[in-house]
C-alpha cells in the first residue's frame, strides 16, 4: 500500500517544493555520446536523495534517445557482465554514484542532436528530476 | 705523501666504491612486473582467419614481429570496453612520450561478430587513435582463438529482446613470436601498463 502511495506522495512533494528543495539532486553529470559506429552512449552522475524517505527510481527517459536504462558493469572471476537494474533505491539523505566501470546509464538509439541531453528521472509516473547537460565525445 | 701512499689511497677508494655498488646490487631486488602475470611457459597462437576493420584477411601472422596487447570486447558495450581501449591507448601514448620503442600494437577482437562488421569496427576504433587492429568475422574462427586462449564470451539477452555480451576482461600480451606471453587482469589502470610493459617486453 505504502509502495503504491509513494509515487503520489513524491509527486505532491515535488509540486510543493521549490527548486532549492528538490527531492532528488544530481551532480558530477557526464554524458558520453555514442562512439562512432555505435548507437549506445552512457551517462555518469551522482544522485542524492534530499528527502527523509527512500526514493525508488523506476524509469529514466530522454527526448534525445529512444530508451535509457540503468546498468551495472560487474567484474566477476575475470568476466565483465552488464546487469540491467530495473529499479534503483536511494535511501534517505544518501547518494548513489554512477561511474565508469560500475553503475551507468545506457543511452540507446539516439533520435536527434546530442549536443545537449535531457534526462528525466521517475518514481513510477512521478517526475522527480530533470537535468540538461552538454554531452562530450 | 709518497706515490705508494697515493696508489694505496686510490685502490682503497675504488675498493670501497665497488663494495658499495655490489651491496646495492645485491640488496635491491630486480624490477619485476607489478600487476601483470608473466606465463611460466608461453603458448603459441592457433591458426585462425578473421577480418580486420578494412576487410583484410588476418591470421596469426599479424602478431608476428611485434608485441601486441589483445582485448576481447564489442562495440555495443558502452562502459568497460571503451574504458579499456582508452586505458590501452593512453598507456601506449605515454610509453611513446617516454621514448619506449618499440610500442605494442593494440588489438580488439570482437566477441560480437554478428553486429561488429568491419565497417562498424573501423568507425569505432578510429576514435581511439591509429594503430589499433580490430578483428571480427566467422564465429567458428573466433572460437578457435578464444578456446586456445581461455577467453570466455556469451550472449546475454535483455528484456527488450536485445542482447549484451558477457566476456573475459583480461588483456593478453603476445610476444613478437605470436606467443601468449603475459596477461593483465581487470580492472585496468594506465600506470600498471606503463610500469609493467617495458619489463615484460625486455624479458624481465
Amino acid at each position: 500500500m505504502m509502495r503504491a502511495l509513494l509515487p503520489a506522495l513524491l509527486a505532491v512533494a515535488v509540486a510543493a517544493c521549490s527548486v532549492d528543495s528538490a527531492p532528488l539532486l544530481a551532480s558530477d553529470v557526464a554524458i558520453v555520446k555514442p562512439l562512432p559506429g555505435t548507437q549506445i552512449g552512457a551517462a555518469y552522475l551522482a544522485l542524492t536523495n534530499a528527502t527523509g524517505q527512500q526514493i525508488t527510481i523506476t524509469k529514466i527517459a530522454s527526448p534525445q534517445f529512444a530508451a535509457v536504462a540503468m546498468h551495472e558493469s560487474i567484474l566477476e572471476h575475470g568476466v565483465s557482465r552488464m546487469v540491467a537494474l530495473q529499479e534503483l533505491d536511494i535511501a534517505a539523505q544518501q547518494t548513489v554514484v554512477f561511474e565508469r566501470g560500475g553503475r551507468h546509464l545506457m543511452l540507446m538509439r539516439p533520435v536527434g542532436a546530442l549536443d545537449n541531453v535531457t534526462l528525466q528521472f521517475f518514481a513510477d509516473e512521478a517526475l522527480l528530476l530533470t537535468i540538461d547537460a552538454a554531452s562530450a565525445d | 705523501m709518497g706515490l705508494k701512499s697515493i696508489f694505496i689511497a686510490i685502490v682503497a677508494v675504488f675498493a670501497i666504491g665497488m663494495g658499495a655498488w655490489l651491496s646495492y646490487q645485491l640488496a635491491v631486488p630486480p624490477a619485476v612486473p607489478r600487476t601483470a602475470t608473466v606465463l611460466p611457459a608461453t603458448a603459441g597462437l592457433p591458426d585462425f582467419a578473421l577480418s580486420d576493420q578494412h576487410g583484410n584477411r588476418i591470421s596469426r601472422d599479424a602478431f608476428v614481429g611485434r608485441w601486441s596487447l589483445v582485448f576481447f570486447g564489442f562495440t555495443h558495450c558502452p562502459d568497460i570496453c571503451p574504458l579499456t581501449l582508452q586505458v590501452l591507448a593512453n598507456a601506449r601514448q605515454k610509453l611513446g612520450d617516454a621514448g619506449h620503442i618499440p610500442l605494442p600494437q593494440i588489438v580488439l577482437v570482437s566477441v560480437d561478430p554478428e553486429r561488429d562488421t568491419p565497417e562498424i569496427l573501423g568507425e569505432y576504433l578510429d576514435y581511439f587513435g591509429n594503430d589499433i587492429l580490430g578483428l571480427s568475422g566467422n564465429i567458428e574462427e573466433l572460437r578457435k582463438l578464444t578456446s586456445a586462449l581461455g577467453i570466455f564470451f556469451e550472449k546475454s539477452f535483455t528484456d527488450d529482446g536485445d542482447y549484451s555480451m558477457n566476456h573475459s576482461a583480461v588483456v593478453l600480451v603476445f610476444n613478437p613470436r605470436a606467443e601468449f606471453h603475459a596477461l593483465f587482469s581487470a580492472p585496468h589502470v594506465v600506470d600498471n601498463f606503463i610500469h609493467d610493459l617495458p619489463l615484460i617486453m625486455s624479458g624481465s
